[in-house]
């Protein structure tokens, strides 16, 4: 018994470090942002600094001294505001209809495959959706634009619209996937149409849901940096017309920050700040609308009662059933000609040789990926061995041990959530200054996976305490009732019951890796180098190397088999996650799906 | 000090927070009998039963005064360990809540936990078990597939089986049966009949007719007192209080 009572102890104290050195990683965050950034506000001014309309910074501008520059962002924080609400507008309302059509018009032959597509989309790179803005959207643009320049505030829309869909489409489909069936029979009982059930009973059902899933679009379309960079033109302009060049927030810091002076570091950090205010504004609002969502039955909000009001007048349930199809043939088509475009022009120039061959600078027929390929797996080694087990450990502390109504796990939970939603580019100013200065100034993968890491933290956090949850108590019952003490409790019954969720969120976070591109300019290199020997090497991953590739313009057979690769590995994650996810559920379920999939063909 | 088969309570009291949710108990029960807890929701009856395996230490500010006995021990003792007191009084709850895993993991999940590694010994574990539980025909061929395959009465009988496996003297059973078809709720009411020779049964049940089948004696609860706690017939024939009286003959509840 005294053996189990140390056990006991150990583990608690071990799940309890693991909290609190994530709660120390996320402190560090917040501190950083504040004392990087507080000098340069009060130099430079706050109101001066958000409202300023010029932005001129001088690179020997010091701290200490009285700036000569001008760093004012009200430009840039137009055009990133502007930008965001043109995506939300078109990836938003494009995203909504197909969601519908994917959950209640679409034929049942073609609903998985479509489906699968749309999660495959939702994981590939931001780099690819630039590349593509760059390539195709903008020349295509350019025949409209009265300056013959198709980059600016309508590709930028586009793009970030367009790499909003597939979230807006997955998650707002779930949300109307799980209304009670009663809603939509109920309407169907009193005399309602297809269309009328679908617009008037279920689809406000799922609005807390689909809110959600637009939340979380401005979130990404908010803090996407380098495929902005990509089409946005990057001048500094109001951004008043549709083909205007112009920047936003993300573009600037990924732009400057690589030879930024010293007050001028601060601003950019500053400009960072102001980004997680953002998305402090953007969970607030969050949270407001889950709220708002109990109480919703007795007094509707003034604004959702004028649009429903509006949609009444509008007729939707007449055109929406060709709205939805419209939109899905539309979202379908772009995500379908994007993929085929890529795997069209990349699938010839793929060889052995181009993955895994010898890398040589000075001869550029013989550019490779494989250097890449090894600082990709590298990254995704050290990133996923760190934020795993602290990760999950912290999610079980505060799940399993945690007082639940504590004020500190509160603000704890805040403060994580509030982390899963920063942009990657403060991620990166953050490992920039910090990791690359530690690791002796230089940029190296260690760095880059640094930095990683601590951008996957919150997300594995969360995403585990998600799983947790979803483990019925029932189960946590049963074992104490039968003398199982609470570790035995959790590595037993707990996080076998929630491995399927950990597992998802695993593979997510590798995707995740696989994916960025910002964190890693600054802190692991922005040229293709070779092989690496190290971690101390510098490299790039294989979406920064897309990057390079595309940016130069000169290597767009290589860029296209990078793409082509980078897709690959999106779709093979995906796939395993599937199959891993299936194969779980067999294990601990198996039985009771197969007889029930008997059962079905039986009836049939 | 050794776990007993009876209970022996004085003056329970419990509060949720603020709310008192047993005013007072005062219990006696005898070894080897099975006794029924009757009443309302929201009486207490259930409340009661989870503080014999001091389930309620799970729940956020629940308070518990009185003196429980569990044969000699003082089950609410500083020095009294909770899991082993969990390995003498075991529980079986309302839903059915196999662990997902197979019938045999299931049933050595208690064993395992106090430390039998041996796999002879653990073979002869479940096959006791179930056989204690009647299943061992229809599951001996199936033991190493998943527990949530079985249908709800199978599963409610495995966690009772799974709940013999550590040798319990005393089986808490917590309404049983409300998820269960009456075919399955028959096996199981005999199954207690059964296990009155080995173990003390006590059960929480909003079926009437299910108290008078199966229980020696009967408590009848309401908002945190027991009203009247006697044999069962006594109790269902000829009930000392009013409002036992109304509540038996479907009056309110």
């Amino acid at each position: 018994m005294i053996k189990t009572k140390i056990k006991e102890g150990i583990s608690k104290a071990l799940f309890a470090i693991a909290a609190v050195l994530c709660i120390v990683a996320v402190a560090a965050i917040f501190l950083f942002l504040i004392t990087e950034s507080f000098p340069a506000f009060r130099k430079i001014g706050f109101f001066r600094f958000l409202f300023g309309e010029t932005w001129k910074p001088n690179v020997d501008d010091r701290l200490t001294e009285t700036p000569t520059g001008q760093y004012g962002i009200w430009k840039m924080l137009a055009g990133t505001l502007v930008s965001t609400v043109g995506a939300v507008g078109i990836g938003g309302t494009l995203g909504f209809f197909t969601a519908v059509f994917l959950s209640r018009f679409c034929p049942v032959k073609l609903k998985g495959a479509f489906y699968a597509v749309i999660n495959l989309l939702a994981g590939i790179p931001s780099v690819i959706y630039g590349f593509f803005g760059i390539y195709v959207l903008s020349p295509m643009l350019g025949f409209l634009s009265p300056n013959g320049s198709g980059s600016g505030v309508l590709a930028t829309s586009i793009v970030l619209g367009i790499m909003i869909l597939p979230t807006v489409t997955s998650l707002s489909k779930i949300a109307l996937d799980t209304v009670p069936k009663g809603y939509y029979e109920g309407a169907r009982a009193i005399g309602a149409t297809h269309e009328q059930a679908v617009y008037r009973a279920v689809v406000p059902a799922a609005r807390s849901g689909i809110a959600a899933s637009l939340i979380l679009a401005v979130g990404r379309a908010l803090g996407e940096t380098m495929a902005v960079t990509m089409v946005a033109g990057n001048a500094v302009n109001y951004p008043t017309s549709l083909f205007k060049s112009f920047r936003t927030l993300t573009a600037n810091i990924v732009m400057e920050m690589g030879y930024a002076g010293e007050l001028q570091m601060g601003a950019l950090v500053a400009s960072g700040v102001v980004l997680l205010l953002f998305v402090l504004l953007i969970v607030l609002a969050g949270q407001v609308l889950r709220g708002k969502n109990g109480r919703q039955r007795n007094g509707k909000k003034r604004g959702i009662a004028a649009v429903e009001r509006w949609l009444y007048q509008l007729k939707i349930e007449k055109i929406g059933k060709t709205v939805c199809w419209a939109s899905a043939i539309f979202t379908g088509g772009v995500l379908f000609f994007l993929i085929g475009w890529i795997v069209v022009n990349g699938a010839p120039h793929l060889s052995w040789k181009f993955v895994f061959g010898n890398y040589s600078i000075v001869d550029h027929a013989s550019y490779t990926i494989a250097p890449s390929l090894a600082a990709t797996l590298m990254t995704v080694a050290v990133s996923i061995a760190i934020s795993v087990p602290l990760g999950v450990a912290t999610a079980v502390y505060l799940q399993e041990y945690a007082k639940k109504n504590s004020k500190a796990v509160k603000i704890i939970r805040a403060s994580i959530d509030i982390l899963s939603g920063v942009p990657s580019i403060v991620y990166a100013l953050f490992g920039a200054i910090t990791f690359k200065m530690w690791l002796g100034g230089n940029v190296s993968i260690l760095a880059g996976s640094f930095t990683v890491t601590l951008m996957l933290l919150p997300i594995v956090v969360r995403s585990t305490e998600e799983s947790l949850l979803t483990v019925s108590d029932a189960l946590r019952a049963g074992s104490f009732a039968l003398g199982a003490g609470k570790v035995r409790t959790i590595f037993k019954i707990v996080l076998p019951s929630a491995l399927p969720g950990i597992l998802t969120a695993v593979i997510l976070a590798v995707g995740r890796v696989v994916s960025e591109s910002a964190p890693f300019i600054y802190t692991m290199g922005s040229s293709i180098q070779p092989m690496p020997n190290g971690y101390r090497s510098s490299g790039t991953t294989l979406a920064v190397a897309l990057y390079c590739f595309a940016g130069e313009g000169r290597y767009m057979n290589e860029a296209f088999a990078t793409a082509f690769v980078l897709i690959l590995l999106v779709f093979c994650l995906n796939v395993l996650a599937q199959i891993l996810g299936k194969a779980l559920t067999k294990k601990w379920k198996g039985e009771e799906n197969g007889v029930r999939k008997k059962h079905q063909r039986a009836k049939r | 000090m050794e776990y007993g088969k009876n209970i022996s309570v004085q003056n329970a009291k419990l509060w949720y927070g603020d709310f008192q949710a047993l005013k007072g108990i005062d219990m006696e029960i005898s070894e080897h009998s099975v006794t029924a807890f009757i009443g309302p929701s929201g009486c207490g009856k259930s409340t009661f039963l989870k503080c014999f395996n001091r389930m309620n230490d799970l729940v956020n500010g629940c308070k518990i005064e009185g003196n429980f006995k569990i044969g000699e021990v003082d089950i609410y003792d500083k020095a009294t360990d909770v899991n082993e007191l969990r390995k003498n009084v075991g529980m079986v709850f309302q839903k059915p809540n196999p662990f997902p895993m197979s019938v045999y993991d299931n049933i050595a999940y208690g064993p395992r936990t106090f430390g039998i590694k041996k796999r002879k010994q653990l073979d002869e574990i479940v096959e006791n078990s179930l056989r204690a539980a009647a299943m061992w025909e229809e599951l001996k061929d199936r033991l190493s597939k998943s527990a949530l395959g079985l249908s709800g009465g199978q599963q409610q009988r495995l966690c009772i089986a799974r709940a013999l496996a550590v040798k319990p003297k005393i089986i808490l059973m917590d309404e049983p049966t409300s998820a269960l078809d009456p075919i399955s709720t028959g096996k199981i009411e005999e199954l207690c009949e059964e296990l009155k020779s080995t173990t003390t049964i006590v059960i929480v049940t909003h079926n009437m007719q299910q108290a008078t089948r199966i229980s020696d004696k009967t408590g009848f609860f309401l908002m945190g007192e027991l009203v009247e706690y006697g044999d069962t017939d006594d109790i269902f024939n000829a009930p000392k209080r009013t409002e036992t009286e109304r509540y038996i003959t479907g009056r309110f509840g």
